[in-house]
């Protein structure tokens, strides 16, 4: 609360938001005083209002512009989706080797006996690259090419929501931003109507695991640089409707005199919160039209709708991803698209099946969508979970399991075709190029442009990132 | 000590600390402290603050006379979004919602029933915790939500149409008698004379616009459940009812300053 930096960063701010008395707020007041005039000179004023991030110019050249993060929670096992071990398979039944286990984390499997389960999916190679990709993926198995594949991926925590809380802001202690919010106060928005990082969720194919607002939550950071959730049917933005007999002019009228008044209230009582508070009723004011137009899924090709699978609106997964679309199109910077269905304790080879049946088909579809409009080269797309699952039964499922599994990603600067790390002949250690969550998140922000070492804010004392005191940025997936 | 000699006395405590000098200083900023006390350290001003989720909507419901005094009870369901619970991300999938009628429709804000990890937008919108775990200060964001919400939110209507008709009823007979008076309810102080202008502006140009149509004004005037007067003109009630949004969506109004 009596962080210096806060205080420049208010001043900063008002620097920014230009609050001078002759600034443009005044010409709309005086517009409003006499009435007649109106608001294009007000939006012209909220437009200076956009943060234009923290990060400028760039640490380096960026290869991405925009992520779009399709989080897999429930956490996929690797060892039916794309870490394929013919070994674990001759070893189906058999007693996992007590070396790979003595001493290490386990979730609901503690004092269990450990038995091998062997992979429940045949794999095939795809692509000019061949990768080896379960035949789960009839989709995305198309797009081998375009992927790259991490099998060395390490977390920390072992149980959904701290882990989620590790993948998204690289700590298992709450109050910490998420990478979205890091993004977003490093870089700004180029959207002038939607917020800058966009939260969609969807479910089926499994234990549908709860999802926590708290993991796109800006912790120290300014509440500007929060998440915001869009439903994933219905309004999109809730309260985006106006009241019944208020047109558009009507609304605009009301919020003009909001704004009129709150800055003349200001030239009285210097609050900084103020001339937030009117950049945040221009932005509501725009979302009125750009969320029911964003939403608006008529304009979408029949070959477009059935790329996806999909008419829009009705809440899945794959509805999401064309929304994911719509939003990366409109400038938005970080899209968080979570599918609850991948905690697989039980049945693993049904619910696997059944849940990338739900997914598989939307996140080749936007990747191909992407590439075909030209902004797959710089929109960074992340497919994965928050862990993934033993190579241990339990039961006929797997139990959690953060030692090693595998994520994907594609454009942005990252090499298609490829395929990154490995783990043991068991799927239960990384043991060759291991990636930390730390490691991926510098990895993540070098390809936005932007050194994570140097991307800090002062809290508690002290500076604090994303990576906070670790982080390599994986060099070899880079292109 | 003061505490301990009170008998341990904690009404007696916020009281004296209320009505302390300390306490009731203005919250504006003064040029000679910025450098002296630039965090105001020293207390040499009143701090201000955003009012805490469930006070913004008292504040409006009281302001409109719509509040509800009663104390206790169950937890009560105010207007929601249709299929708001559709999206709550629970193992169990989707809940109903039952949107309660009469008094408990404008109970206090603590009694809004509480879905942990999934609340009441318009709480969540401002800041009300999760309750998934301690909360030692709330954070105070500043979102477009919360525009949206005050702008929209039925709640927030019906509250601006049943203050507007105490604005026309209790107000005065001229525009700006009127104007001074819903300020005075609102901010416990007159408006100046641009702050007035503003706002007869926007008095006069509603005032025609909803009577040259009918049947905007007749939807706005019903939003909410409290009974329609019979006694005002529609476009009349609905011309106050936006001044009284506009007042709502203060910032001065959900400021504690």
């Amino acid at each position: 609360m009596f962080s210096s930096h806060f205080f420049d960063l208010q001043q900063t701010r008002r620097q920014f938001l230009g609050r001078s008395a002759t600034g443009l707020g005044t010409v709309a007041l005086a517009s409003l005083l006499s009435p007649g005039l109106f608001s294009a000179v007000a939006e012209a004023a909220a437009r200076q209002d956009t943060w234009r991030g923290l990060v400028n110019p760039l640490h380096r050249a960026a290869t991405a512009k925009r992520v779009i993060w399709l989080g897999m929670a429930g956490g996929p096992s690797h060892l039916e989706t794309f870490d394929y071990k013919p070994k674990l398979g001759e070893m189906d039944g058999q007693p996992m080797p007590e070396s790979f286990t003595k001493g290490q984390p386990i979730a609901q499997l503690q004092g269990k006996e450990l038995k091998c389960l062997g992979p429940q999916h045949t794999f095939s190679r795809y692509g000019k690259s061949g990768q080896e990709i379960s035949d789960l993926f009839p989709h995305i198995s198309t797009i081998a090419d375009d992927i790259c594949i991490i099998r060395s991926m390490q977390t920390e925590q072992i149980n959904h929501d701290p882990a989620q809380t590790f993948m998204n802001t690289g700590t298992s202690i709450s109050g910490r931003p998420s990478m979205g919010s890091w993004v977003l106060y490093g870089l700004g928005s180029e959207c002038e109507n939607l917020p800058g990082f966009v939260v969609l969720t969807s479910a089926g194919g499994g234990q549908n695991q709860p999802i926590a607002a708290r993991q796109w939550h800006s912790g120290f950071l300014p509440s500007r640089f929060q998440g915001v959730q869009f439903q994933s049917k219905g309004d999109a933005v809730l309260y985006v409707g106006r009241p019944a007999g208020v047109t558009e002019g009507r609304q605009r009228d009301v919020v003009d005199a909001v704004n009129a008044l709150n800055r003349l209230s200001d030239g009285n009582v210097d609050n900084p919160e103020i001339a937030t508070r009117i950049s945040q009723y221009e932005m509501a004011f725009r979302m009125q039209s750009s969320v029911p137009d964003l939403v608006d899924f008529s304009d979408e090709p029949q070959y477009i709708r059935e790329l996806y699978g999909t008419d829009g609106g009705d809440g899945s997964f794959a509805s999401n991803c064309l929304l994911a679309r719509r939003l990366a199109e409109r400038g938005v910077r970080f899209i968080q698209l979570y599918h609850r269905g991948w905690d697989h304790h039980g049945g693993v080879k049904q619910g696997t099946a059944t849940t990338a049946k739900l997914v598989d088909r939307a996140s080749a579809a936007l990747v191909l969508d992407l590439k075909q409009r030209g902004m797959l080269e710089d929109t960074l797309i992340i497919w994965g979970g928050e862990f993934g699952r033993t190579p241990m039964a339990q039961g006929d499922g797997r139990d959690h399991h953060i030692k090693g599994f595998s994520i994907w990603l594609a454009g942005g600067g990252i090499q298609g075709g490829i395929t990154h790390g490995a783990t043991d002949e068991l799927g239960y250690y990384a043991v060759q190029d291991k990636v930390h969550v730390h490691d991926f998140h510098a990895t993540l922000l070098q390809c936005l442009g932007i050194d994570h070492k140097r991307l800090t804010y002062r809290f508690q004392g002290r500076e604090f990132r994303l990576t906070d005191v670790s982080g390599n940025v994986v060099e070899p997936i880079l292109v | 000590m003061e505490f301990q000699e009170s008998g341990w006395d904690i009404k007696h405590l916020v009281k004296l600390m209320v009505s302390s000098a300390v306490y009731r200083q203005s919250s504006a900023p003064r040029k000679d402290l910025e450098d002296r006390d630039p965090y105001n350290r020293l207390l040499a001003r009143q701090t201000r603050f955003r009012l805490e989720a469930e006070f913004v909507r008292d504040n409006a419901l009281a302001v409109s006379g719509l509040l509800s005094p009663k104390i206790g009870g169950r937890s009560v369901f105010p207007y929601q979004p249709d299929g708001y619970w559709d999206n709550c991300n629970t193992f169990t999938g989707p809940l109903i919602y039952t949107t309660d009628q009469g008094e408990d429709q404008y109970r206090r804000g603590l009694y809004t029933y509480w879905k942990r990890s999934f609340l009441h937008p318009s709480m969540l919108a401002f800041d009300a915790p999760t309750r998934e775990e301690c909360t030692a200060v709330r954070v105070n964001s500043n979102t477009p939500l919360q525009a949206l919400t005050l702008l929209n939110d039925p709640t927030y209507v019906e509250a601006a149409r049943v203050f507007a008709l105490r604005i026309w009823r209790e107000g005065g007979a001229e525009v700006s008698d009127r104007i001074a008076w819903a300020y005075r309810q609102t901010l416990s102080r007159a408006p100046n004379d641009q702050e007035s202008l503003v706002l007869a502006n926007l008095y006069a140009k509603h005032r025609s616009e909803f009577a040259a149509d009918p049947h905007a004004a007749e939807s706005f005037d019903q939003i909410g459940q409290a009974a329609l007067p019979a006694d005002i003109a529609p476009a009349e009630l609905a011309a106050w009812t936006s001044i009284a949004r506009v007042i709502l969506n203060l910032h001065e109004t959900i400021t504690r300053s």
